[in-house]
């Protein structure tokens, strides 16, 4: 009974994509018209899996049929509801942007559900070939909507420079499952688990591991790995950018998390130094390539850099004991993901037209004539600052103790310089927005955008202050305790 | 009514949003949020007169916030956050009347928001609730001085912000490592104060645990070396800002001293004392020789109002009867006084667009009870009698001799330095023959403004008895270690 419901879901998402391609070709419904049954195909597909939402079970998807190649548990479902819920956020807050830009093609749509199908698969994989199908088959659907502006150059280059490096970085992952499967015969995570308790020997998991934490370590944009991810970030138009730095780094954090725990946790000495290198390097050279932005859509995109830095820290402290590590992942992602969705919601509801309106000058008052839309904005610049009484706070709160927790003290101070460095960036927009005067008139048309973007700004400071108190409504804590069942369901 | 630190903290903030959501017009705005600061004021002095003067947390509310971590909603209040909400309660209004004329929106919406946030940092009594009050009163004053300011206010107010985040920031991380060894020594998570104060450090961890957290509110005071924000924010800041960092903020780091440091470190902040009260010592003749230099009021007061903070830290260091006392009653004579005297400042801005010595003068010839005003406070400041500074100058040199003869020689010697520049301030500003041609008397809202805080100040100096009683517990609390540390 419970299988069911998931495989309902996930065909409402799987034959929803196909429909909506085939109703694309042959079709002539608007843009607007095609969204809304997006946003209903999501919706019904959200109903199909809020019934598992803060439960504890595991159990994998038609063990005949697929061969426990898919692993349902209380950390997919999570995941999948995230997904879900970011893709559905990105639609309606978009919605005025992809009305007004002509290069959203009727296919996008269909292209942001085949994203979401593959990042449910690839959240639920539990085999690491179909992590890799999955993988690749969710990065396609982004290369092209990241290229959806044709008729730009920088679109395009984005495209281009981000398909060869991507597929490049994606063979690594399937050299690294080639050398895992070398030594244990299988590539099931579970088989790997049981050789890793009976065998002693494990050198080329550990190759194998490396080469995946590679691919891993570029779609999350870890320095040195992550060059591309100022131009791409830059070159795809706003929606799409706030889908990738959002949902599709959270379904790459998925994967990681569930090999890393499963797996490679027992091999925490050879990897934890390899980690926390890289979060370090990461971080101090996140920070410096952000403080050099000029605009702010770049701002953002190289600060998601200092955010992975921020997750990466998490994630060295998860190869030790500590129990708070892997959950404050999963709780950052979603401070994260929901700062983000709003703060380029924001920036494309004000885009003109085709012309987004995304430097430092183009924001100068704008809260003369918005004022609500700018305090919104700047809700979502302190939580991405990690300011108290937002929910970014607590992300940070529970990241920096799951570093003191597994005696990284260092590395949680390096942390909190970090934060330190973002206030000066994030602050700076927020001054842009109040201190200076108006330069041009914004004339924003009403619509149904800032009514979505307003219920993420109320999540975003409700995630951070949230008391058990309202009976109706869930408290802070319960986002860490969900967070902390899922973690516990991948070891059912 | 016991949740009435709840209602102090709450109403201001919750206030703020809902006349920031509703489309209102700015008159609407000042006379709701004035009616909301009498409303709290009168919710405080009801709470200041059911305040029984004993040592213990009184009013105190609990409620889990974050379980799995220990978080909880903590208030509760004793004889010195006593002291830091009635003078926020007290000043706010008198504040509001104080430029009725302005007519912006935002400046009365982040006072709002500054008072609760204010009121919640001086109440709460878990470290994770108090670093979310203690960082959210620093985002109303960070646009107060950007949007308000002058000259160059955007740098400024990016300058004070970053500077005093860094401080929280290392706070912030000592704040993580208790709530860790809290874990590790008794098996759950807390950050409760209560809590915390019963974990065992070895002694560079609690060093640097101590050095984090004197680190953040040193920058608030400020302490000597962290003190070069201040001139320049002073002189780019609006009137109301200026009132709540001098009058108001400044207090609140002196109490997140005793109320976190001194609980939490105690034996530490006892073997410190020395170099603490030598260096407060230090820091008030060095910014008062600092305040005799300037040419800017703004400037001067800015070093005048941190002469005297530095003066009460070295009376909460000295960890005796006397100067907690009289720590405890500058923190309020001279929250009056400071709020009172940047309230005229503002004026006289507001009147001649200059606060330089050099323009100003012979204010007493075209306006005279303003002059009487100006005076008065100005005094007050250095503490003559009949006025509370009197009272707590008294009571922090008996403090200071009776911590060591010759600190308290030097103490009460020095303290004239405070009279040297505020007469050079009187003489020129209202007696001296300057440029001005016209100064405009005190308006009606100006004067209503200034007359209770008049009033207070000689109250406190002519009854101290009466505001001493419910102080007294609390400045009891270290007296008997006193006498161990003496042996």
């Amino acid at each position: 009974m419970y299988s069911n419901d998931i495989i309902t879901s996930l065909l409402i998402i799987g034959l929803g994509a196909v429909v909506m391609m085939l109703v694309a070709a042959f079709t002539k419904l608007s843009n607007l018209v095609l969204s809304y049954v997006t946003l209903l195909i999501i919706t019904i597909a959200i109903y199909f899996q809020l019934g598992y939402l803060g439960e504890l079970f595991a159990f994998d998807i038609q063990a005949e049929l697929f061969n426990k190649m898919l692993r349902f548990d209380s950390f997919a479902s999570l995941f999948n509801i995230i997904f879900l819920v970011g893709a559905f956020l990105m639609i309606a807050s978009a919605r005025a942007f992809m009305y007004a830009t002509k290069f959203f093609l009727p296919e996008t749509f269909s292209l942001i559900l085949f994203a979401i199908f593959s990042m449910m698969l690839l959240s639920m994989a539990n085999e690491l070939l179909t992590a890799f199908i999955a993988l690749e088959s969710a990065s396609v659907a982004v290369y092209i909507l990241v290229g959806m502006n044709r008729h730009n150059v920088r679109a395009s280059e984005a495209l281009f420079k981000y398909l060869l490096l991507g597929s490049f970085s994606g063979a690594f992952f399937l050299l690294g499952i080639a050398f895992v499967y070398a030594q244990v015969g299988s590539t099931h995570l579970g088989a790997i688990q049981e050789y890793l308790i009976h065998h002693s020997e494990h050198e080329l998991i550990i190759i194998g591991g490396v080469l995946m934490m590679v691919t891993i370590l570029f779609k999350i944009s870890a320095v040195p790995f992550g060059a591309w991810t100022l131009d791409v970030y830059d070159g795809a138009s706003l929606p799409i950018t706030a889908f990738m730095a959002g949902t599709f780094k959270i379904a790459i954090f998925s994967v990681a998390l569930r090999i890393l725990l499963v797996d490679y946790a027992s091999m925490d000495a050879f990897f934890k130094p390899l980690l926390v290198m890289t979060a370090v390097i990461t971080i101090v050279g996140g920070s410096l390539l952000t403080l050099a932005q000029q605009n702010i859509k770049r701002m953002l995109a190289a600060s998601s850099i200092v955010h992975s830095g921020y997750l990466l820290i998490a994630l060295s402290a998860t190869t030790t004991t500590s129990v708070s590590a892997a959950p404050s992942i999963i709780f950052y992602l979603v401070a994260y993901f929901l700062s983000a969705v709003g703060a380029f919601g924001i920036l494309s509801y004000i885009s003109h037209w085709d012309t987004e309106r995304t430097t430092y000058e183009d924001l100068k008052g704008f809260a003369h004539e918005n004022p609500i839309l700018a305090a919104m904005m700047s809700v979502f610049m302190l939580s991405f600052a990690g300011f108290p009484s937002t929910i970014g706070f607590l992300g940070k709160f529970y990241i920096f103790t799951s570093a003191i927790e597994s005696g990284l003290i260092w590395l949680a101070l390096l942390g909190v310089l970090a934060a330190f460095v973002s206030i000066y960036y994030y602050f700076k927009v927020i001054a842009m927005m109040y201190f200076y005067e108006q330069k041009q008139r914004y004339n924003l048309s009403f619509s149904f955008t800032p009514v979505i973007i307003a219920i993420v700004a109320i999540a975003v400071l409700w995630g951070g202050i949230g008391t058990g108190l309202v009976s109706f409504l869930p408290g802070a804590n319960i986002i860490i305790q969900t967070a902390q069942a899922s973690i516990s369901s991948l070891f059912l | 009514m016991e949740n009435i630190l709840s209602l102090l903290i709450f109403i201001p903030i919750f206030s703020a949003i809902i006349l920031f959501l509703l489309p209102l017009n700015v008159k609407f705005i000042r006379y709701a949020s004035f009616i909301v600061t009498l409303f709290t004021t009168t919710l405080s002095l009801w709470m200041f007169n059911h305040f029984e003067a004993t040592s213990h947390l009184q009013f105190v509310q609990e409620y889990n916030w974050i379980k799995e971590y220990g978080i909880s909603y903590h208030v509760g209040i004793d004889g010195i956050s006593l002291i830091i909400v009635m003078m926020t309660n007290l000043i706010m209004p008198l504040l509001y009347l104080s430029f009725w004329h302005l007519n912006r929106k935002g400046y009365w919406l982040n006072l709002l928001i500054v008072h609760g946030g204010l009121t919640g940092a001086a109440l709460s009594l878990d470290l994770i609730l108090f670093y979310l009050f203690w960082e959210t009163m620093l985002l109303p004053i960070f646009f107060l001085i950007g949007i308000f300011g002058r000259e160059n206010k955007n740098f400024m107010s990016m300058k004070f912000t970053l500077y005093t985040i860094f401080g929280s920031l290392l706070m912030l991380l000592a704040i993580l490592y208790l709530g860790h060894t809290h874990h590790l020594q008794m098996g759950v998570w807390s950050f409760a104060i209560t809590d915390l104060r019963l974990l065992h450090f070895d002694m560079q961890s609690s060093l640097l645990l101590f050095a984090a957290f004197i680190f953040a509110f040193s920058i608030k005071i400020p302490l000597f070396p962290f003190h070069t924000w201040l001139p320049q924010t002073y002189r780019a800041a609006p009137t109301g800002a200026i009132v709540i960092m001098s009058a108001l903020m400044a207090k609140l780091g002196v109490y997140a001293i005793w109320r976190f440091v001194f609980t939490l470190f105690e034996e530490l902040s006892l073997q410190s004392s020395h170099f603490f009260v030598i260096l407060g010592l230090f820091g008030m003749i060095y910014f008062g020789i600092a305040a005799m230099k300037q040419r800017e009021l703004k400037k001067l007061f800015a070093y005048s109002s941190a002469s005297h903070l530095s003066l009460v830290v070295m009376g909460i260091f000295a960890f005796n009867y006397y100067a907690h006392l009289g720590a405890f009653y500058m923190i309020a004579s001279h929250a009056l006084s400071s709020a009172a005297l940047f309230m005229m400042l503002g004026m006289i801005y507001k009147r001649t667009q200059s606060l330089h010595l050099h323009t100003l003068g012979g204010i007493a010839f075209h306006a005279p009870i303003f002059s009487v005003f100006f005076a008065f406070f100005a005094l007050s400041i250095v503490g003559i009698p009949l006025t509370g500074g009197f009272v707590s100058e008294l009571l922090l040199i008996m403090g200071a001799f009776k911590y060591n003869i010759i600190l308290g020689f030097i103490a009460a010697t020095t303290l004239l330095i405070a009279i040297l520049f505020v007469f050079r301030v009187i003489q020129k500003v209202l007696y001296a023959k300057g440029s001005l041609k016209a100064f405009e008397e005190l308006r009606s809202y100006e004067l209503f403004s200034l007359i209770p805080l008049a009033l207070l100040i000689l109250a406190m100096g002519i009854f101290p008895s009466y505001f001493i009683q419910k102080l007294k517990p609390t400045a009891h609390q270290y007296t008997i270690k006193e006498i161990q540390d003496v042996q």
